[in-house]
């Protein structure tokens, strides 16, 4: 009875084969033809990848570099309590200065009111959480009034912005008067 | 014989011109000992100071470092200089961050107020006065990749442009991606974005360009406070080992999620995700 429903010839079973056999031989090729050569080469990505990712620009330098040409303010900011501000985080990149080693541009150079706002961006005693370890903070305009100066004052003419307690330091020796908090 | 007749041809040529013949001599020989001192290729100033010492000239595919990011939360001003450097270092567009610092707030509720504007790279210049109750703590918490030992946006992208190379590094393969977003949604963390402009996917490298020449990634070498630290673990004069080895309250984003992140936090409060 079963023995009826069963077919004498296997052409369609060889059929099947056949279409199974090069579909997968056609699917191994079209693989090959898009996968980049090196993919693979050190894991399930593109090996040429990290020779890419290593040729990203570097636009940030370090403060070294600027002080290769900028000496006298080597002098000031490497003695100076800001010595660990970064140059670049005031004046923008080195790469937008120097490419190459060509000069391209100028440097953006803070002024009036913009060097007020730059201050206060650290040393706002409103900010709370800023760890006193860290930084010192000012409360304005309660430390101009303390000091007794015009309220109208701006941070850079008592301080200046490359070596804060550089002129304040040269006024209290001029006057022979000890530092307040002066570690030395 | 073939010595003979090139020693004529020498002399020939320094009659011809003698001046011409010592400027082509002399410069040959700067120029062949400058190329000895100066690696071919290489477009980075070589008069920069080496950061990260034995990283400049190695041209193997990966190093035999383990580096550790180590951000101390406890020296964190949020002044945003990190994220003002990495902004420029990779011109990130506008409202996407590589890294981010955020400002935690804990009042006498224990109720935690989280907020970051801009991501930090304007500062933070007010205080938060929606608080109210008395303030406990307040810190700032600055976030990048984890660089996880156990990747979960690796093992969800279905191209194989993300991936993590031996020397610990997971990084994005521009070409390859296809900016499906998988790996987005798998960061416990969220430091994946996709960039508007090229539309794939990107995150926070640790600056791998920058480490592979020697230099410290950018908002490390930027830290005013030192908050932020990064060294390899295999050298045992690094800080970053004392740090590790040393007893001291170090602890990981969301350990519990078991990607176990090579960024480690110094100081963390258990508020902190």
């Amino acid at each position: 009875m079963e023995k009826k429903y069963k077919s004498a010839y296997y052409s369609h079973v060889i059929k099947i084969a056949l279409i199974l056999i090069i579909g997968g031989v056609l699917a191994v090729w079209a693989r090959g033809l898009f996968l980049p050569d090196t993919m693979g080469q050190y894991g399930h990505y593109r090996g040429s990848d990290l020779e890419d990712q290593r040729n990203v620009e570097v636009r940030n330098h370090t403060n070294e570099s600027c002080y290769e040409c900028h000496r006298p303010i080597r002098l000031v900011h490497k003695a100076g309590v800001h010595k660990t501000v970064s140059c670049e985080f005031c004046h923008g990149p080195y790469a937008d200065h120097i490419t190459d080693g060509k000069y391209v541009a100028k440097m953006p150079v803070k002024r009036d009111m913009e060097i007020k706002t730059l201050c206060l961006r650290c040393h706002n005693e409103i900010i709370r959480a800023r760890p006193e370890e860290s930084i010192k903070v000012v409360a304005m305009p309660l430390h101009l009034e303390e000091k007794k100066v015009n309220v109208e004052h701006n941070c850079n003419q008592c301080h200046m912005v490359h070596d804060p307690l550089l002129w304040v330091k040269a006024a209290y020796d001029m006057m022979g008067l000890e530092m307040k908090g002066d570690k030395k | 014989m073939k010595e003979i007749v090139d020693i004529v041809d020498i002399k020939k040529e320094i009659k011809k011109d003698r001046r011409a013949f010592i400027k082509n001599v002399l410069s040959g020989t700067i120029a062949g000992s400058l190329l000895m001192v100066i690696p071919a290729g290489a477009a980075l100033d070589q008069r920069l100071p080496e950061q990260l010492p034995g990283m400049r000239g190695n041209d193997s595919p990966f190093t035999e470092k383990k580096f550790a990011f180590i951000v101390d939360v406890t020296a964190c001003i949020g002044c945003g200089s990190c994220c003002v450097a990495d902004k420029n270092e990779y011109n990130v567009p506008d409202g996407n961050y590589r890294t981010w610092v955020e400002r935690y707030i804990i009042d006498d509720h224990d109720e935690v107020f989280v907020d970051s504007p801009n991501g930090g790279l304007d500062g933070y210049t007010k205080p938060r006065k929606d608080i109210p109750n008395p303030v406990r703590d307040t810190f700032f918490v600055p976030k990048l990749c984890n660089m996880c030992e156990k990747p979960s946006c690796v093992q969800v992208c279905p191209v194989g442009a993300t991936y993590k190379t031996e020397d610990g590094f997971i990084l994005v393969d521009k070409k390859r991606c296809v900016g499906c977003g998988y790996c987005i949604q798998a960061c416990p963390y969220s430091v994946r974005f996709l960039n508007p402009v090229s539309r794939t996917a990107e995150k926070c490298t640790w600056c791998y360009h920058r480490v592979r020449e020697g230099l410290l990634p950018a908002c490390v070498n930027v830290c005013p406070t030192h908050a932020r630290k990064f060294g390899d673990l295999n050298d045992k004069k690094s800080e970053v080992y004392k740090i590790l080895r040393e007893p001291h309250v170090i602890s990981v984003l969301k350990p519990d999620m078991g990607n176990q992140p090579a960024l480690h936090y110094l100081g963390l409060r258990r508020e902190v995700v």
